[in-house]
């Protein structure tokens, strides 16, 4: 007897892990959106059953294809369709008599045209409803899941399986960030562009992205939140076990009642919405970029217990502006106790700054910077958290090697080995801690020590300003959770 | 009985409750008002002022009467009796909108003001407003939103939420503002939202933070669907 965790039991697994799928809208021909969204079916190497249904074809894409559904020769977990407006909720009602329970409805035409497609989407609704299925969109772009080789999004999947769960209001937004998160050695733990949200909304995401021991971190792209009070309950209960993130796109001001009031007067969207992320626990990105940066640390990173930071660097420019960055953010660069203070000393030469942030002007050896001082620093109690300025030429790197006879081979190997050792260390201090680390840069993410850091699951985020509102998000979700606890 | 004042108001097809009305809803709840008599005479007017003590405010009161300060039936920093008598009669005489009467309230000052309220969301129901008040409001739009019902402790988290939160501590030789008293207040104007559907706005604008940190809602307008 197999048992399910309660994982497996949320109603959208079967949806976002299928062990076998019904394809509606694909044929042999690429210019066919169906076509490319089961072809990224197959060049992930899903291990599912797949079936194509095709009224003339007898192969899609080299897959044996039925005429209908009727002709399956099981109860496919989930049916996918991207036809026509027209007959999509003819072929959703086969699908429900034949027993098939999840639907993603990739088709547009519904009530984001407003008018017919209006009525269209609620007879829709009705027969998902009259089969008891459960239903992702209609004009949706699909769900990713490459932790189960599944990506029925547009776009073939590049990267890896990572530890983002987002739930998105514009799909494309999904497939067009997969190789930007790749770069970063990051990547979805699963993808869902909600569409309509005619039967599955961003509330019911949430909760199953809440039960995705993939989902470090839930990433929301919010244009409008239709039913609120679930809203903050649901994120109410979540965060204090996995933080969620937010960008707001902005609402759009139509269907407002006149105010007579002050209050109803200043009620727009954007200061409404701050207060209700605000309320339900939840970090608001300011941008698109900061989504996936406040993604990126709070899925890696530990939660500092407060705001008090230190900054490390060798260049007085990126030190100052981070340190002016935090200030702005309402981070504290702390001042050390006598005891940091006297460890510094020996590590950082005379023309430096012991003093936060501390500044080397000139790394003598990566050795120091990456490994003795990140360590007095996040020992040092004063400390809950740690900026890095990574700058390494791997040439200069190199040239510290160069007088121990080495070829050109040698050294690369050298100076990779090197920097794969300080980032573990770096890595390993930070988890011994409990204490974050996040790097800033400028420089290509190819560089040896930055892919290193990388690797070992250290943020180096582009920009120090960046990098500190990174860091900012951390120590709000620990304010966040710790207001939620006490109010319980 | 304010559930009363409420429906009444509402099946009368009345558009908002007049401030004197309002207040009292306001200090049901627990929230604290000027001290004020509502008064149908002149000679109601004196004996009122007398109760309540020099300088008072003079307003008309009416359920109409949305901005009065704009109608011209607002006056303030009554010093004596012969002030209040020529206030009174040029209030009754500027304004044409049938009144409840003329209301007689003590002068609340202080340079501190603060705007709290209520707003409903078609998404998320009745909403709390606090935010930095008098005629910077809509100016600065320093203002923060809570979803009714929530707690102390979320009211005190909209405080610091404000950008302006300076004002509430000691601010120039003045106390810090009674910042429990307006948690509660927040909390209040929720419950109001969740108890009483016709209610579709309230604002109290100002609350004013007096030297010694007490805090006052001075104008109050509550808004029916």
């Amino acid at each position: 007897m197999t048992t399910t965790t309660p994982f497996e039991q949320h109603p959208l697994y079967p949806l976002i892990n299928p062990r076998s799928i019904a394809f509606f809208g694909a044929s042999n021909r690429f210019s066919a959106m169906g076509t490319n969204q089961l072809h990224s079916v197959q060049s992930l190497g899903f291990k599912g059953k797949i079936y194509p249904i095709h009224p003339s074809e007898q192969t899609v894409l080299g897959l044996p294809a039925f005429r209908s559904v009727t002709d399956l020769p099981e109860v496919p977990d989930l049916a996918v369709l991207v036809l026509p407006t027209a007959i999509v909720t003819q072929t959703l009602e086969a699908c429900g008599k034949k027993g098939i329970r999840h639907a993603i409805v990739v088709s547009g035409g519904f009530n984001e045209v407003g008018g017919a497609g209006t009525a269209l989407e609620r007879e829709l609704v009705a027969v998902a409803k009259r089969y008891d299925i459960r239903l992702v969109g209609p004009n949706c772009l699909g769900v990713v899941n490459p932790h189960h080789l599944f990506n029925v999004t547009f776009a073939a999947f590049e990267g890896r399986p990572g530890h983002i769960g987002l739930a998105s209001q514009s799909g494309s937004l999904l497939t067009q960030m997969f190789h930007y998160l790749e770069q970063y050695r990051i990547g979805f733990s699963t993808g869902i562009s909600v569409g309509n949200e005619a039967v599955v909304d961003i509330v019911e995401c949430m909760e199953y992205l809440a039960a995705c021991p993939h989902t470090k971190v839930i990433g929301l792209y919010i244009e409008s939140i239709r039913r609120g009070r679930a809203f903050i309950e649901t994120a109410r209960r979540i965060v204090p076990h996995k933080p969620i993130v937010a960008y707001y796109a902005g609402g759009s001001e139509a269907g407002r009642r006149a105010a007579f009031s002050h209050t109803g007067a200043m009620a727009g969207p954007d200061q409404l919405y701050d207060g209700v992320l605000r309320q339900s626990g939840v970090i608001r990105a300011a941008s698109l970029t900061e989504l996936f940066d406040f993604c990126w640390v709070l899925g890696r990173c530990a939660v500092p217990q407060g705001r008090h930071i230190a900054v490390l660097t060798h260049s007085g420019g990126p030190g100052a502006a981070a340190a002016d960055a935090a200030s702005r953010n309402h981070l504290e660069l702390t001042p050390f106790a006598p005891r940091t203070l006297a460890k510094l000393k020996s590590m950082v030469p005379q023309t430096g700054s012991v003093n936060n942030p501390v500044d080397l002007t000139f790394s003598r050896d990566p050795l120091d910077y990456f490994r003795r001082i990140p360590g007095v620093l996040l020992e040092a109690p004063e400390v809950d958290g740690l900026l890095v300025y990574c700058f390494v030429p791997p040439k200069n790197m190199q040239r510290m090697m160069e007088n121990q006879g080495l070829s050109d081979d040698e050294l690369a190997k050298l100076t990779d080995a090197i920097a794969d050792d300080l980032a573990a260390n770096a890595a390993s201090m930070a988890d011994a801690h409990h204490k974050p680390i996040i790097g800033f840069t400028y420089q290509s993410t190819e560089m040896p020590i930055i892919r290193k850091l990388l690797d070992h699951g250290i943020p180096v985020i582009p920009t120090p300003e960046r990098a500190v509102r990174a860091m900012m998000a951390l120590a709000q979700y620990g304010e966040r959770v710790a207001k939620i606890l006490s109010q319980q | 009985m304010m559930n009363d004042l409420i429906r009444v108001a509402a099946t009368n097809g009345a558009k908002a409750l007049s401030e004197y009305t309002a207040k009292q809803v306001l200090e049901s709840y627990g929230i604290s008002i000027t001290r004020e008599i509502l008064v149908q005479t002149r000679a109601e007017a004196l004996a009122a002022a007398q109760t309540i003590g020099y300088p008072v405010v003079a307003k008309a009161c009416a359920a109409e009467l949305m901005h009065k300060s704009e109608a011209g039936a607002v006056a303030i920093g009554i010093q004596d009796e012969t002030a209040l008598q020529k206030a009174y009669d040029r209030i009754v005489a500027s304004v044409g909108a049938p009144l409840e009467g003329v209301l007689i309230q003590e002068m609340v000052s202080g340079p501190r003001e603060l705007v709290v309220g209520l707003t409903r969301d078609p998404q998320f129901g009745p909403c709390v407003m606090l935010g930095l008040g008098g005629v910077l409001t809509e100016a600065l739009k320093d203002v923060v939103f809570r979803v009714a019902p929530f707690d102390r402790i979320e009211a005190l988290d909209m405080m610091a939420e404000l950008r302006a939160q300076a004002l509430l501590g000691c601010f120039r030789g003045q106390a810090a503002a009674d910042r429990h008293a307006l948690a509660d207040t927040l909390v209040a104007i929720g419950r109001i939202g969740i108890d009483h559907a016709q209610v579709a706005e309230i604002d109290i604008n100002p609350i004013i933070i007096a030297p010694d940190g007490r805090i006052k809602a001075v104008d109050a307008l509550i808004v029916l669907t």
